[in-house]
């Protein structure tokens, strides 16, 4: 009998998948061709026929790939959707309403100054509520059946989204600010930094993390 | 109203069928079809597997590996309720379809 796993593997050797999944793919599509082999030979086929037979199952073996991974991919990004996203949104619009509802109920930051152009601005009441929102991202995450990094960007998407906008915003900045001191700019932005990502950050990923310890006991205790 | 997938619709529904009894692995799924249908309907592996990795990823179906007596390993799908739920609207699809088919051009139920 051919070695079927050998003859999938030299047609789909560049199966774009995780390894595992590119593994059990190529092994089912052999088991599939094994098991069509077998019962032309049980149904009184000569090897070269049946092998003939098995083999003619499959015309393109390049549209075979295309085809598995349309199929895979499609997956692929349902469950970033599901994953990443859907919660990471609405841990964003969670946290940026709450925001504006405590600036509209008259609470402002506590500002530590520390010499212009930078501060630290604490708003405390906020600040406290992350860990919530962080635990909801991440919580949604993990029941879209999301793992690892996935739930912790989840978690940290608001500061995600910020860090990025950051990014964008002194790359333009030292472009187009050039009569502006470096040491002022590197200063503001530092401060912006820790008011805009590593607190809030922090707050998030404490949230993130509160959330699989809960899970962790849960899974433990049952 | 009878949907533009009708065509992708006969290959879910038969796979769909096949898999309402019993659990069945990717070549016992077309070979089941191609009994039922009496050789009319036959999928090839090219046409078969990209299908049921779609199947899967919507929660119609599942497929898990089992290993046989003679230590051969297959991956068998199951039915899953999102599938079975599945089942009784495109039943009725094609039973619009068959009807407009015999209005249409007197083509007669089988």
């Amino acid at each position: 009998m051919p070695d079927w796993l050998a003859y999938v593997n030299e047609r789909l050797d560049r199966l774009s998948l995780p390894e595992t999944e590119s593994l059990q793919v190529r092994e089912e599509l052999a088991a599939h061709l094994e098991d069509m082999y077998l019962s032309l030979r049980a149904q009184g086929l000569s090897e070269s026929d049946a092998v003939r037979l098995a083999c003619d199952q499959v015309s393109s073996w390049q549209e075979v790939r295309r085809a598995i991974l349309a199929a895979k991919s499609e997956a692929f990004m349902q469950n970033r959707v599901k994953q990443l996203w859907v919660p990471g949104l609405v841990t964003l619009f969670g946290a940026a309403a709450l925001m504006a509802v405590l600036q509209i109920l008259g609470f402002r930051p506590f500002v530590i100054h520390l010499g212009q152009p930078s501060s630290i601005f604490l708003d405390v009441p906020w600040l406290l509520s992350l860990p919530l929102f962080g635990a909801l991202g991440a919580y949604l995450s993990v029941r879209a059946r999301a793992a690892g990094l996935a739930v912790h960007c989840a978690s940290l998407f608001p500061v995600l989204v910020t860090a990025a906008a950051f990014l964008v915003i002194i790359l333009a900045s030292l472009i187009l600010d050039r009569h502006v001191s470096l040491r002022i700019m590197t200063t503001a932005f530092a401060a912006s930094v820790l008011n805009g990502v590593l607190l809030p950050g922090f707050f998030l990923l404490l949230g993130d993390w509160l959330l699989h310890f809960a899970m962790k006991r849960r899974a433990a205790s049952n | 109203m009878i949907r533009t997938e009708l065509k992708r619709g006969t290959a879910e529904i038969a796979i769909l069928s096949v898999l309402e009894n019993q659990p069945l692995h990717g070549y016992e799924i077309s070979r089941r079809i191609e009994q039922d249908s009496a050789g009319a309907l036959r999928f090839t592996l090219a046409a078969l597997y990209p299908l049921l990795y779609r199947m899967e990823n919507r929660g119609w179906v599942r497929g898990d590996w089992v290993t046989s007596d003679s230590g051969r390993r297959r991956r068998c799908y199951k039915l899953l309720p999102r599938g079975r739920k599945m089942l009784a609207p495109l039943r009725a699809e094609w039973a619009d379809l068959f009807r407009a088919m015999r209005r249409v051009a007197r083509v007669n139920h089988a």
